[in-house]
C-alpha cells in the first residue's frame, strides 16, 4: 500500500509516493527565486512552500497513478530544518492524513539522507558509513541498522555546501554555487594557491569550513579585484580541493577507526564530481564497495523521507493532531 | 461549515450548522502561539460537533494579514484538508473577520479593526459592521494611524476600533479622541463564527488557489529592491 511523503525543510518543495522500497513518484520543485538573493531566505522559502505544497503533492500522486484513497500513511520531515518551512509541510501532511484517519510518520531529515540508500534498485544493507554533505549539514553517520544512525562527526561551523556557496559568491558566481564552482574549477590548477585543510591535525571526526572562506577572502583581497577575476579558475580549483580533502580525510579516518564494510554519500555536495571520484578512489584503495545513488536522491527529496519513514515510529490518528515541528533537535538513534 | 484563523496570536476555530454557531474556540498563546499544536485538534473537534467530515460542506480560513508563520499554518492546513477531502475551501481576510466580530459585539456600523503588525505598526482598514471592506487594508505606524482617524477628509462618527493593534496603541487612539473597550474585552478578538459567516458568503476555490494575504513583502526583498544587491 502506498505511502505519501512530504519534505519542506529547506528550499525545495518535495513530495513522493513509495510502495515499500519502490519509488512510484518523486517530485521536486526547486525555488529558483533564491538566486536573486544569493542564498536561501527563510521567509521567501516558506512562501514558496505554501504555494507549492498541494500542487506538488497532487503531482506526486498523479505521477504514481494513485489517489488519496489509495494511501495508507503520510510521512513528513519534522526536522531539522528552517522552522517556518518545516511547518508548511507538517501542517499540510497532518491535514491530509487527519480526515482519513491515516497514520502520520514524522521523519528526521538526516535519517532521510541515510535512508536514500535503502531504496530500490540495489538497496544498501547496513552497516555502512554515510558521509552527508549539503548546504545545511555536514556529518559522518555510522549506520548500523535501518532505524537510525550514530553521529561520528559533524561540522563545528559552516556546512560544506555553505562554504562552497560562499566561495562561489566571492568569485561572482550564481547560487547555488556548487555546480558553477565545479565547472570553473575544472579549468583551474588546484595547487596554484594554498588553502588550509582545517582539522587535519585534529584527531576527531568533526569538520570545520569557516577558516577556508576566511582564507579565500584574504587571498582575493591581496590579489585585488582584477587579478581575483583573472585567477578565478585557480582559486575555485584550490578551494574545492580543500573542501574535498577535508571531507575525504575524515572519511578515511572514520573507515580506519571502525569496521565499515561499505560507504555511501548523501546531500547536495555528494553530487560534486571531484568528491565522488576521491571517495571512489579511497574505497577502491580500502577494498570496500562505494554505493552511489543518483543525484536526485542525494539532494533533498521526499523519496528519502518515505524511505526513512518505513523505519520510523508512526503516530496513529488522533495522536499526531498536536504534533509540532522541530528546527533542530533529536536525531540519530531514537 | 468550519472556519478557523491563525493569523493572530489566538488559535480560533468555529463551526456553524445552517448558519447557527455550534462550536467556538479561541485559544490564547502560551509563550508563543499554539497554532501548530492546537489548530488541527480543535478543527477536528469542530468537525465532530457537526457529525464528522461527511457533514462539512465548506472550509473557511483566515488568510491574514497577521504573523507570516501563523498565516501559513492556517492556509496550509485548510489547503491540505480541502485536497484530502475534496471539500470546497474559501479564504477570508482576517481584518474582515475581526471587523465583523467587532460589529457583532458592539452593534457599530463602521468599524476599524487593528492588528498588531509588530515593528511599531498595525494592519488595519475601515469596514462596515458586517465585515465589508470600505477601503484597502493598510500597514502603518501610530502617527499615520491617528492622522487617518482625525485628519482632514474624515467626517461623521468615529469608527469603533478593536483588536490587538488597538490594544497596542491604546494611548495614541485615546489621544485621538476614540474610546476603547478594556484590553480583556472580547471585542478585541475575532471569532470563528465570523470566519464561517464571511466564508459562507464568499466564493470557494480549489486548495491550490487559496492565496494568503501577507500585506508585507519579505525583508530580503525590500533590501534587494532598495540596495539593488544581494543580501
Ligand atoms: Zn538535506
Amino acid at each position: 500500500m502506498p505511502l505519501l511523503a512530504i519534505e519542506t525543510s529547506c528550499d525545495d518543495t518535495c513530495a513522493a509516493v513509495l510502495d515499500g522500497s519502490r519509488i512510484l513518484s518523486n517530485v521536486i520543485s526547486s525555488q529558483a527565486d533564491h538566486e536573486r538573493y544569493g542564498g536561501v531566505v527563510p521567509e521567501v522559502a516558506s512562501r514558496h512552500h505554501l504555494e507549492l505544497a498541494v500542487p506538488v503533492v497532487e503531482a506526486a500522486l498523479a505521477d504514481a497513478g494513485v489517489g488519496f484513497d489509495d494511501l495508507d500513511s503520510v510521512a513528513v520531515t519534522a526536522g531539522p530544518g528552517l522552522i517556518g518551512a518545516l511547518l508548511v509541510g507538517l501542517s499540510t501532511a497532518k491535514a491530509i492524513a487527519a480526515p482519513r484517519r491515516l497514520p502520520l510518520v514524522p521523519t528526521d531529515h538526516l535519517h532521510g539522507h541515510v535512508a536514500a540508500n535503502f531504496l530500490d534498485p540495489d538497496p544498501l544493507e547496513p552497516p555502512f558509513l554515510c558521509l552527508i554533505a549539503s548546504g545545511g549539514h555536514t556529518m559522518l553517520a555510522g549506520v548500523r541498522d535501518h532505524h537510525g544512525f550514530e553521529v561520528l562527526g559533524e561540522t563545528l561551523d559552516d556546512a560544506a555546501g555553505e562554504a562552497i556557496d560562499k566561495a562561489a559568491r566571492l568569485l561572482g558566481l550564481g547560487f547555488p554555487g556548487g555546480p558553477e564552482l565545479e565547472r570553473l574549477a575544472a579549468d583551474g590548477d588546484p595547487q596554484a594557491f594554498t588553502f588550509p585543510v582545517a582539522m587535519s591535525r585534529d584527531p576527531g571526526l568533526d569538520f570545520s569550513f569557516s577558516g577556508l572562506k576566511t582564507a579565500l577572502v584574504y587571498i582575493s583581497r591581496e590579489l585585488g579585484e582584477e587579478e581575483t577575476a583573472r585567477r578565478a579558475a585557480d582559486l575555485a580549483a584550490g578551494y574545492q580541493a580543500a573542501v574535498v580533502d577535508q571531507l575525504v580525510t575524515k572519511l578515511r579516518r572514520a573507515l580506519e577507526a571502525g569496521e565499515w564494510p561499505a560507504v555511501a554519500l548523501g546531500g547536495g555536495v555528494a553530487a560534486n564530481g571531484p568528491l565522488r571520484r576521491a571517495v571512489a578512489g579511497l574505497c577502491e584503495q580500502k577494498g570496500i564497495p562505494f554505493k552511489e545513488v543518483n543525484r536526485e536522491l542525494c539532494t533533498d527529496n521526499a523519496a528519502m523521507i518515505g524511505s526513512a519513514a518505513r523505519f520510523s515510529q508512526p503516530l496513529a490518528y488522533p495522536d499526531y493532531l498536536s504534533f509540532d515541528a522541530f528546527s533542530t533537535g533529536p536525531r540519530g538513534n531514537r | 461549515m468550519i472556519g478557523f484563523d491563525t493569523a493572530t496570536d489566538f488559535t480560533v476555530v468555529g463551526a456553524t450548522d445552517a448558519g447557527r454557531p455550534i462550536f467556538e474556540r479561541s485559544l490564547p498563546p502560551a509563550r508563543r502561539p499554539l497554532h501548530s499544536q492546537a489548530l488541527l485538534e480543535n478543527v477536528t473537534g469542530a468537525v465532530e460537533s457537526l457529525g464528522g467530515w461527511d457533514a462539512v460542506e465548506r472550509i473557511a480560513v483566515g488568510i491574514g494579514p497577521g504573523t507570516f508563520t501563523g498565516i501559513r499554518i492556517g492556509v496550509a492546513t485548510a489547503a491540505g484538508l480541502a485536497a484530502s477531502t475534496g471539500i470546497p475551501v474559501t479564504g477570508v481576510p482576517t481584518l474582515a473577520a475581526l471587523a465583523r466580530s467587532i460589529g457583532e459585539a458592539t452593534g457599530a456600523g463602521t468599524v476599524l479593526p487593528l492588528l498588531d503588525a509588530r515593528r511599531g505598526e498595525v494592519f488595519g482598514g475601515l469596514h462596515d459592521g458586517r465585515g465589508e471592506p470600505l477601503e484597502e487594508p493598510f500597514a502603518c505606524g501610530p502617527e499615520e494611524l491617528t492622522e487617518r482617524l482625525s485628519g482632514p477628509g474624515r467626517s461623521g462618527p468615529a469608527p469603533m476600533v478593536g483588536g490587538s493593534g488597538a490594544i497596542r496603541f491604546r494611548d495614541h487612539l485615546v489621544q485621538a479622541g476614540l474610546s476603547l473597550e478594556p484590553d480583556e474585552s472580547a471585542v478585541h478578538r475575532l471569532t470563528g463564527r465570523s470566519i464561517c459567516e464571511l466564508g459562507a458568503a464568499a466564493e470557494t476555490t480549489g486548495p491550490e488557489n487559496l492565496q494568503p494575504l501577507y500585506l508585507r513583502v519579505p525583508d530580503a526583498q525590500l533590501w534587494l529592491e532598495r540596495d539593488g544587491k544581494k543580501v
